[in-house]
């Protein structure tokens, strides 16, 4: 089409019918980016039924024309948010759902978090967390307005109040000092992960002996931390072998655990493991763990045992980086965006503070 | 007659997308892949389906040979975000992984708290407390149900039960006040009582819903062609179900008899009687069936705790002893919150809790130094996050077409995986 036959359809005689149809046929393309898309899909469903306004969710970008984003937008997400919103016709818009679309809400300093608004541009924002159907439905329903007017409003506006008059509070009142941040974070923490418990437990005291044998010169510690739990400490060059002996009991590997100590320059390496085929087992945990110099952070990978600790030692390289000696994943971005910043989880990577204001 | 090989020049270099759309595989795979005369297809993260991961699969013919996955498109750094922040600011946070599921993503934290404190939990508040997870759980299992739905193109299938989750929705908005994000569960019980009039509400819900499950069961899950789509699709045995690590009731459907509520009964579970299905199958419908079999027993636990829910406080004596109104504080903790919690510490240690959420074992690893109010280190391990691999290992040998079947048949919630 050339630009004179676009012009003629936006502004010509046809163009009332040609936004009656935009109206009544927004169609929202599948991009559950976060929670939010529970009330979505509750917008969507018979419950509240937004297809009778005329939008319905479709699965391919290529024949949409509305975007919701339902809350968070991480770095990686971004991307993808930018490409489908290049891949679909005009005119295309964007409805912003929930206070982290909006801020960033509860992740507002979160490492991994962008705004859509420096992405797409966006049409409408519903704040809320999660906002309910209605909210949601009723942005479409001023997109509507907005694509027959041509202009986008506020569709909730509260008339301002004088607190003071309507409770009576004198004028005056004295400038306040914010209050003082209840947080406070020991600079130099002990980081006891085997603090010894007493309980009650048989068959811990009999699996603290049977182990006692099995890793006789290996364990440097066996302690019951409480009912159920049992921490085995071990040196970095024995876990593979402390945990090839407790393969026999045990069958899985629940977590892998990472704790950063900077003032002690060492990495606290913890490997869950836990039993599915013995029912006497079943609920015990047992913490197989291992301490190693920040700055040669190496561990043996147990995923060559247990494939259940494949994933979650890729995570722990990526977020603290930890390196799982085996594990061929190493040195790769897993859960991670390639431009997110290196270890984040590390002790001395730091997020944005909150402060305490007081306003007015 | 003598056969001869004709080497063809077919292109094997990666095509240029390999690096604009940020694959987190090695070139050689792919460029292997080529050579067999194999595929390397990308899934999402836009797909037609809920819930935004890529999943790179390797397809010779339309078998999947190989599936990786490439998750953490909803990252959004709980555990980093939880150093940052006061022990009970952290409640609503842990339960923004999965929000349909937030009475149990709650339970988990708190029960850390709870154990590194040494709280008691008064009795009625622990049936509370039951109620509400069982209601989540009851939910999430619903929510699941309408993705499968929508994965396989049932369109009235994932109308039914999102038309039920609003009976779940108006019974937790009853309760807590909120239709998805109660954060209701507090250290040493819950915010406020329920009362009498709700409680009869959610007992009525539950005899609704069982009526409502039947004609959904007509409709969807006895229907021919859900049975044909996921019948035999996606098996994992028992061995590999253990070897893989897989949760909850996917592990179930495998025929291992692991429940947490069962193993290490926490609340009221070990005071109520209940079942927990188990099937042998391990296929993408056993799978969904042991869900909707859980329905059931929830709805059961649901009835049974409302029945016997004792007399008494909510908020635990430990917390509230000293307190001068303590009678009211006891029943509704709203305008105590800054006092009892503000500066809350908790002892030196690391604490580990098990909670089975709707989709699996759920687990808390939460480290404390005993002096700051904010935790050391807390390692969250989602049910999504602890099925993945079996996941992945589930699509290998299966169909191109079966993939939506079992990606719907594990209910993988994104958010809930990537934290």
């Amino acid at each position: 089409m050339s630009s004179e036959d676009i012009r003629f359809l936006h502004s010509g005689p046809l163009a009332p019918i040609k936004k009656w149809g935009t109206k009544w046929s927004l169609w929202p393309v599948h991009l559950v980016t976060a929670c939010c898309g529970v009330e979505l899909a509750h917008a969507y469903a018979c419950g509240y039924d937004a297809e009778r306004i005329g939008s319905l969710n479709y699965g391919i970008c290529r024949h949409t024309n509305v975007i919701i984003v339902e809350g968070a937008i991480t770095r990686k997400m971004a991307k993808v948010l930018r490409i489908t919103w290049e891949q679909m016709p005009n005119p295309k818009f964007v409805i912003v759902m929930g206070a982290c679309g909006l801020k960033g809400g509860l992740f507002w300093n979160s490492y991994h978090m962008v705004k859509p608004s420096e992405v797409v541009p966006v049409d409408f924002f519903v704040p809320g967390c999660p906002p309910t159907p209605e909210a949601l439905i009723r942005a479409i329903v001023q997109l509507q307005d907005k694509i027959m007017s041509g202009e986008a409003k506020t569709s909730a506006e509260f008339k301002e109040v004088d607190l003071g008059k309507l409770l009576g509070v004198a004028k005056e009142v004295k400038p306040k000092k914010p209050p003082k941040s209840p947080k406070k974070v020991d600079p130099k923490p002990e980081i006891v992960i085997d603090k010894a418990k007493e309980v009650e437990w048989e068959l811990g005291q009999k699996l603290v002996e049977d182990f006692q044998k099995k890793l006789a010169g290996i364990a440097e510690s066996i302690t019951i931390t409480d009912v159920n739990r049992i921490c085995v400490k071990v040196g970095r060059d024995n876990v593979l072998s402390a945990i090839s002996k407790l393969a026999d009991k045990f069958d899985h590997v629940k977590s892998v655990n990472v704790i950063d100590v900077p003032h002690e320059n060492k990495f606290i390496v913890e490997f869950w493991l836990g039993c599915y085929s013995n029912k006497e087992l079943m609920p015990v945990l047992v913490n197989v763990a291992t301490e190693v110099p920040r700055d040669d952070p190496k561990v043996p990978s147990v995923a060559g045992i247990f494939p259940s600790a494949d994933y979650m030692e890729r995570e722990m390289h990526e977020l603290f980086g930890v390196w799982f000696e085996g594990n061929p994943w190493m040195g790769r971005n897993f859960l991670l965006d390639p431009d997110t910043p290196k270890y984040p989880l590390r002790k001395d990577f730091k997020l944005e503070e909150d402060k305490f204001v007081v306003e007015g | 007659m003598e056969e001869k090989e004709y080497a063809l020049d077919v292109p094997v270099q990666p095509p240029q997308e390999y690096k604009s759309l940020f694959l987190p595989i090695p070139p050689e795979f792919v460029e292997e892949a080529y050579r067999k005369d194999e595929f390397v297809i990308l899934v999402g993260p836009q797909h037609p389906g809920s819930g935004h991961m890529r999943l790179i699969v390797r397809v010779k013919g339309d078998i999947m040979t190989e599936v990786i996955p490439d998750p953490g498109y909803v990252h959004r750094a709980i555990e980093k975000l939880a150093e940052t922040k006061l022990f009970i600011q952290n409640i609503p946070l842990v339960e923004r992984p999965a929000i349909m599921d937030c009475a149990n993503m709650c339970l988990g934290y708190v029960r850390a708290i709870e154990k590194a404190m040494d709280l008691e939990v008064p009795p009625r508040a622990k049936y509370i407390r039951t109620i509400l997870a069982e209601l989540c759980r009851i939910g999430t299992h619903l929510y699941d149900a309408g993705i499968l739905a929508v994965f396989i193109g049932h369109t009235t299938g994932f109308m039914w039960p999102f038309g039920l989750r609003e009976y779940i929705c108006e019974a937790l908005c009853r309760i807590t006040g909120a239709r998805v994000t109660a954060s209701f569960i507090i250290p040493g019980g819950v915010r406020r009582d329920v009362d009498e009039k709700t409680l009869r509400f959610v007992e009525a819900v539950t005899y609704t819903l069982e009526e409502k499950l039947r004609k959904f069961e007509k409709i969807f899950v006895k229907n021919p062609a859900v049975i044909m789509r996921l019948k035999d699709v996606g098996v994992l045995d028992k061995k590999e179900a253990i070897k893989f690590g897989i949760v909850g009731p996917f592990l179930r459907a495998s025929g291992v008899e692991y429940d947490v509520r069962k193993v290490e009964p926490y609340e009221a579970y070990d005071e109520i009687d209940f079942d927990i299905p188990v099937s042998d199958e391990g296929d993408s419908y056993s799978r969904f069936l042991v869900r909707v079999n859980e329905v059931q027993q929830s709805l059961n636990i649901i009835r049974r705790a409302i029945k016997n829910i004792p007399e008494g406080p909510v908020v635990s004596e430990g917390l509230i002893g000293k307190l001068k109104d303590k009678e009211k504080v006891g029943k509704d903790v709203r305008g105590y919150f800054f006092r009892l919690f503000g500066r809350m510490t908790v002892p030196a240690g690391e604490y580990t809790t098990l909670t089975e959420a709707a989709r699996g074992t759920l687990l808390y690893t939460l480290v404390s130094d005993g002096k700051s109010t904010v935790p050391y280190r807390l390692r969250v391990v989602t049910p999504g996050w602890a099925y993945l691999k079996g996941f992945m290992e589930a699509c290998k040998g299966e169909r191109l077409a079966d993939l939506q079947g079992i990606y719907g048949s594990f209910g993988y919630f994104p958010p809930e995986a990537d934290r």
